[in-house]
């Protein structure tokens, strides 16, 4: 194959300028930032300003048509902002107005909502910034692809929505990278999960920053991880790009903060050269029935003491579980081998386990000993999964399966 | 003049005969497509006699039927055979009396063949080939029936109208071609096979009562590790394939084959022949691996044997748990376990084809000394605060060198070893364990083909012991046990190794353990389960037994016992290969301890424990030797409190 | 079709010795599923560890040496830039450097090549065209098609690797290649690093920023040890706590009336 031969050196050097002042250079972008105009501003009942959609859509329109002007920045939004957030009346606003330094952190929070490694990510992104409203402070910028719900209970003092980010990785690394640049940001964070991991390095990549990868420990002036083939720690001052693992860092829970919106545009001049190299993206397929065990982040699993496994599938599939099995129950054909849990079935990652009717063999625990938290359903008290979970039933599974499928149903 | 088809009769002979050498010859030309072994031709030979009397016999006769059935059958064929011939000689084929002995001869034979007959009626046992095998006894009857009538005819100077000796010469020629044309390839080759088999024995050592069940090292630098081709096994041991009677006493006793997983080992031996020879296994008419995958039963003396596309399935190879109850059961003295880890080898070591969680425990003992992965600072936790002395780096002194093994790092196990500590600080012995250095036996590795990491494991092992001084190593683990007793002196590591039992039974001989008899809940009997690395493979059946003895508890003997006693399942890497059967070998062993009446099973094993205790609902109680002799020696100290 | 595969210099997390990193080994399966002339390549200190790739089903490794503590990017781009792969494999995360799966972005922002991330199989869909099957949170899937030349990291959940062959390991070759000077990368500063200690993970819902002691209950809770035993409840009874404690800990959403 005779592919045309490149230079990359060099293309890295042209899409380049020399840094103010030194002889280093940075990445060349195009921004532009702008407040939202005090016209689309109203103060809402809690006294917290609000913004007013109608004119917000209205500012997008294209003058003399009904066509919204095609912005890949993100000012076209809906708004549910911090305005969503329903706090007691009395409670006081923390405003920063100008801090000393900004704290990007980066959230997935699909449909709006965020998921509670999004908020460990704010608690994490406050940590650093410090309480707010305080001299030598920072103020937090919470950057999604659509607006989260309750950004200010979360801890946010400004917040950015830029649907690139939900695109093409390539696009949404770049916007987040001069959003960065912009803000002369100390810090970028983001949660440590696939899609949000996988933007953070990107984006760590295109601002030639190191990545300090699933922080543990968090503090103003130290973060910790694990190294070293998970044998060591490191320790060191807080970098600028980080990203949070899951469940180590408490989400913020003090102040309400104002989650200010910020319209924000950036024209991806960067070009960077790979763009258009990806030609297609797929539709994400997710079948908690079949996911595999290994990659569950909840197991519900049903050993010999389970006799009804129809109803306990569809309790499995309620519950949103990933549906397990003991070994018994895989050898006699009641359910597949790849869902048997164990030494000789699968070592699992997962949060949580809840085991109907296991009675706890040492081959079987083997398979849950990095799990957390598990709750047991058996007949027996002196079950070793009884000693083994948190929280511990003594009942016939056969009758709690229904009970549960029961007040699921009934949405509670 | 005695009959006068009488000499022809021996004629007829020399004719099979120079057939089946012919046939033979083509044969043997098959085996020399195998390495070469050292043979001890002379010592063989002269061996020979006995091995077939004594150790051949010994097997044969647990089959009383069989054994009477094989001495009438094949006796009377080789005499009447032999003397027929010799009758081919004017001088001796005039004499009545001669052909009245050769009478003889086929009065036993045709006994012996209605007995082969006898016993495929009404129905041909499972465990028997049909085939060939069926044709069999016709052939045998053909040929004594006929020379029956010839040499009588003989014997009475030819009283039978021509036509009638004819006939009768015709039939036993007919029948003795027959069984001339089945010694290349059909049955009776083990007779060839099988007597030259006995003179080349790869394991001469077996002849002489020595339990040499220790696998034989491989050269790492060889060019190529492990059996991969028929011709990738010594010449010997191709040999062994063809002695082969296919009996089929080892798959009866094989506990894969009943726990319906895809190994049988007549089959495997049969397919490894097969391959060997022609290259097809279309012929074989016995017992299937259960439930394998289909192969293409292709093969060939330079074609590979494991796969998809050749003889056997990689799932049959994987099945085996190497308890040698196949090799214990084979009047042939065919080694089995050493064909399946010959070929292990090479899929392990060549092609890396492992099953996936052997392959993460192997891995694992190469990366970190351990199946698990486990700290070897972890291997002591279990001790939780009772007195554990620990050698120093180097220069320790001890009398006896506690080998931990891999049970330690269990929570059940770590119980049977409590019990062992409290039992050796009671009776005051000077003992020690190696601490962090001692790392895994190497066991695993090794049943699963893995060499290379075996020789690291065992060479370095070898050397932290030599740091130190000790009288001798007791281990409650007979996988660590065989391999230090019987494997390590190859790489330069000779100790005297004793297993618990072994150790407990002699402490409580000498009076330093005084156990009072024991009542176990519920006054059931105990069933002792002996692991096969401590009985097969070791020999050591008696002292176990004894020790419960001592503790007055009733016990009882499950159908497979001592030496033939039924793996638990444990062994050879089974439970990491975990191929699928129809049942687990555990709860078969298990229901045969229920069947005996026990209430208890006592065990002496990490594995074996490990398995038993897997086994689900309502069974008797596993309890290691360790526990239950503790258990006695503390109701004795009470006894004693009480007294005082 | 020509792929290299990224091998880091691992360490087994228990015994510390050099080790292959799981994920890279998995790298070199998908390779193969490829039908790929795969070849290792290693920019750092070398060792047995890396070694050991040979034995795991690539026939060569070439080996750029670096000191220790090195930043191998500098190495890495320059030799793919001058024998440019279609397709370059590296685990999600190595090992021996950064530990922080950063590197592969690294390289390809500087090769100027696309990155997809977390793959579990591999698949051409036509000359120069790869589907690669992503693995997201939760085992959930998508299918991204790229053109090559690429750079694609491996999730765990790919594939298992193939056993270790010693045998193979025994043939394999390691290849040094040339490291021009100026090439041979910036000493990284070492971080400071001490023994590990694994620190329970918080409760989902805990909360840092209210009273101090909530912060200290925030910091040290963790739901394992709240363990709490329930004996004979009726069925109704223990389905509600058993839900309430599943939505507590964040593992069952909250629940949503209808
Ligand atoms: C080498 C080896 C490897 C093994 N690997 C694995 C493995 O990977 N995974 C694995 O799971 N096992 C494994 N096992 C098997 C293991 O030892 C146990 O046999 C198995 O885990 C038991 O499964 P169980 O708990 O479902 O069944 P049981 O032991 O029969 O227990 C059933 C439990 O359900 C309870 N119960 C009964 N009825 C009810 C009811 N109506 N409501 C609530 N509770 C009830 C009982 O009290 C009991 O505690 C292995 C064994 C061996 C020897
Ligand atoms: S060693 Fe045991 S498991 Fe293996 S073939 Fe022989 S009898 Fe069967
Ligand atoms: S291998 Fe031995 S025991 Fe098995 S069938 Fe053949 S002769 Fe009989």
């Amino acid at each position: 194959m005779s592919r045309l031969r490149r230079d990359p050196r060099s293309e890295w050097q042209a899409r380049r300028v020399p840094a103010a002042g030194s002889s280093a250079t940075r990445l060349r972008y195009a921004l532009g930032v702008e407040a939202i105009p005090a016209t689309e501003v109203a103060v809402g009942p809690t006294g917290r300003p609000r913004r007013d959609p109608r004119t917000a859509v209205a500012r997008l329109a294209v003058p003399g048509t009904a066509r919204l002007r095609l912005d890949r920045s993100g000012l076209s939004r809906s708004v549910t902002g911090a305005g969503a957030v329903s706090a007691a009346p009395q409670e006081k606003l923390v405003i920063v107005e100008a801090p000393d330094f900004w704290v990007l952190a980066l959230v997935e929070a699909p449909g709006g909502q965020p998921t509670p490694h999004d908020r460990q990510v704010l608690g994490a992104a406050r940590l650093l910034a410090g309480p707010g409203a305080r001299e030598g402070g920072g103020g937090v910028i919470l950057v999604s692809a659509e607006p989260v719900t309750g950004a200010g209970r979360l801890g946010a003092d400004r917040v950015v929505t830029l649907p690139v980010l939900a695109g093409d990785p390539v696009a949404a690394a770049e916007a987040l990278a001069v959003l960065a640049g912009h803000f002369s940001a100390r810090h970028l964070l983001a949660p440590e999960s696939p899609l949000a991991g996988d933007l953070a390095r990107r984006t760590a990549a295109l601002l030639e920053e190191s990545l300090f990868a699933e922080a543990e420990l968090v503090s103003a002036d130290q973060v910790a991880r694990r190294r070293g083939a998970g044998r060591l720690e490191e320790r060191r001052r807080p970098p600028r790009c980080l990203t949070i693992g899951l469940d180590r860092v408490a989400m913020h829970g003090g102040s309400l903060h104002e989650a200010r919106e910020l319209a924000f545009s950036a024209s991806a001049s960067t070009a960077s050269a790979s763009a258009g190299s990806i030609l297609s993206i797929g539709p994400v397929e997710r079948d908690a029935a079949t996911v595999p065990l290994a990659e569950a982040e909840f197991v519900v699993s049903a050993g010999n003491g389970v006799t009804d496994f129809d109803l306990f599938r569809q309790l499995a599939s309620a519950l949103g579980g990933v549906p397990g099995a003991s070994r018994v129950v895989c050898d006699a054909g009641l359910m597949p081998r790849d869902r048997q849990v164990g030494a000789s079935g699968t070592v699992l990652t997962a949060a949580g386990y809840f085991a109907l009717g296991i009675a706890g063999a040492p081959q079987h625990l083997q398979g849950i000993a990095g799990v957390e938290h598990v709750v047991a359903v058996n007949t027996d008290l002196h079950a070793k999964m009884i000693e083994r979970a948190s929280l511990a039933v003594v009942a016939d599974a056969q009758a709690v399966m229904p009970a549960l499928l029961a007040l699921l149903e009934a949405g509670e | 003049m005695a009959g006068a088809s009488a000499p022809l009769l021996g004629l007829a002979v020399l004719v099979a005969g120079l057939l089946a050498a012919a046939l033979a010859a083509h044969r043997l030309a098959g085996w020399r497509t195998g390495r070469p072994a050292a043979v001890d031709w002379f010592g063989g030979l002269a061996a020979l006699p006995r091995r077939y009397l004594h150790d051949v016999h010994a097997v044969v006769a647990r089959d009383p039927f069989t054994a009477r059935m094989h001495a009438l059958a094949a006796g009377g064929l080789l005499a009447a055979t032999l003397l027929a011939l010799l009758g081919a000689i004017p001088a001796l084929g005039g004499l009545k009396l001669w052909w009245a002995l050769v009478f003889l001869a086929f009065t036993a034979m045709l006994a012996g063949s209605l007995m082969v007959a006898r016993r495929r009626l009404p129905q041909t046992p499972r465990r028997l080939s049909r085939g060939r095998f069926s044709l069999l006894p016709f052939l045998l009857l053909a040929y004594a029936v006929g020379g029956l009538v010839v040499s009588g005819d003989a014997a009475l100077g030819g009283v039978l109208p021509q036509v009638v000796a004819l006939a009768a010469l015709v039939l036993a020629a007919a029948g003795l071609l027959g069984l001339a044309l089945q010694i290349a390839s059909g049955p009776l080759r083990h007779a060839l096979a099988g007597a030259l088999y006995l003179v080349v024995h790869p394991r001469p050592a077996r002849f002489a009562s020595v339990r040499d069940t220790g696998l034989r090292p491989l050269d790492l630098a060889a060019p190529k590790l492990g059996a991969e081709l028929p011709a990738d096994f010594a010449w010997n041991r191709l040999a062994g394939f063809d002695a082969c009677v296919q009996c089929g006493r080892c798959e009866t006793a094989c506990p894969a084959f009943a726990a319906g997983q895809p190994l049988n080992p007549k089959r495997l031996i049969q397919d490894l022949a097969a391959a060997a020879s022609t290259g097809s296994n279309a012929a074989y008419a016995g017992s299937p691996y259960p439930g394998a995958p289909a192969v293409a039963g292709l093969g060939g003396p330079l074609k590979p044997v494991i796969g998809a596309g050749a003889m056997i399935h990689p799932d049959t190879l994987w099945s085996c748990t190497t308890c040698r109850a196949c090799v214990e059961e084979c009047p042939m003295m065919i080694e089995h376990v050493d064909a399946i880890i010959d070929l292990r080898r090479y899929q392990t070591l060549e092609q890396g084809a492992v099953p996936e969680k052997a392959s993460a425990a192997l891995s694992e003992l190469r990366l970190a000394d351990d199946a698990g992965g486990r700290s070897p600072a972890a291997r002591a936790d279990f001790a939780a605060g009772q007195p554990l002395p620990v050698l120093p780096f180097e220069g320790g002194e001890t009398d006896i060198l506690l080998w931990l093994g891999e049970g330690a790092y269990d929570l059940r196990y770590g119980r049977t070893l409590r019990a062992l500590l409290a039992l050796l600080t009671r009776a005051g012995v000077d003992f020690a364990i190696l601490g962090e250095v001692e790392k895994d036996c190497g066991d695993l590795a090794r049943r699963l083909g893995d060499e290379a990491t075996f020789q690291r494991l065992a060479h370095e092992n070898i050397a932290t012991l030599a740091r130190h001084r000790f009288r001798r190593i007791v281990t409650a683990d007979p996988h660590a046990f065989h391999v230090l007793k019987q494997e390590y002196p190859a790489f330069g590591g000779s100790f005297e190794v004793l297993h618990h039992s072994q150790f407990l039974d002699a402490l409580v001989t000498e009076g330093r353990l005084a156990p009072a008899a024991l009542a176990l809940p519920g006054g059931k009997p105990v069933a002792y389960h002996d692991p096969c690395y401590l009985g097969r493979y070791n020999g050591e059946v008696e002292a176990p037994r004894r020790l419960l003895d001592r503790l007055g508890l009733p016990r009882v003997e499950m159908e497979r016992h001592g030496l033939r006693s039924m793996c638990c399942g444990g062994g050879g890497g089974a439970p990491v290969s975990d191929i699928p059967g129809k049942a687990r070998i555990a709860d078969i062993r298990m229901s045969q301890a229920v069947a005996a009446g026990a209430g208890t099973v006592a065990v002496g094993c990490p594995q074996c424990t490990a398995m038993l205790e897997g086994v689900t609902g309502e069974r008797p109680e596993v309890l290691d030797i360790a526990e239950l002799l503790l258990r006695a020696v503390e109701a004795a100290g009470d006894g004693q409190e009480q007294a005082a | 079709m020509k792929a290299v595969v990224l091998l880091s210099a691992g360490l087994h997390p228990v015994s510390a010795r050099p080790a292959p990193v799981p994920v890279e080994m998995q790298a070199i399966a998908l390779a193969r599923t490829l039908g790929a002339a795969a070849a290792g390549l290693h920019a750092g200190p070398g060792g047995p560890g890396v070694a050991d790739a040979l034995g795991h089903g690539l026939a060569r490794i070439g080996h750029l040496p670096l000191a220790r503590g090195a930043d191998p990017l500098e190495a890495l781009v320059n030799h793919l830039a001058a024998h440019p792969p279609e397709l370059v494999l590296a685990g999600r995360c190595g090992q021996g450097g950064e530990d922080s799966g950063l590197l592969p972005y690294a390289l390809a922002a500087r090769l100027g090549w696309p990155l997809i991330a977390d793959a579990v199989a591999l698949e051409m869909q036509g000359p120069g065209v790869l589907a690669v099957r992503q693995a997201l949170e939760r085992g959930g899937r998508r299918t991204i098609t790229v053109r090559l030349p690429a750079v694609v990291t491996v999730h765990p959940a790919a594939p298992a690797a193939a056993a270790f062959a010693w045998g193979q390991a025994r043939r394999g070759v390691l290849e040094v290649l040339p490291v021009p000077s100026g090439f041979a990368g910036d000493a990284v500063p070492a971080p400071e690093l001490r023994p590990y200690r694994p620190r329970p993970r918080l409760i989902r819902g805990a909360a840092s920023g209210g009273s101090a002691a909530d912060r200290l209950k925030a910091a040290t809770e963790s739901a394992a040890a709240d363990g709490k035993l329930m004996v004979g409840p009726s069925p109704e009874e223990a389905a509600r706590e058993i839900l309430a404690h599943l939505r507590k800990l964040g593992l069952v959403p909250p629940r949503q009336p209808r």
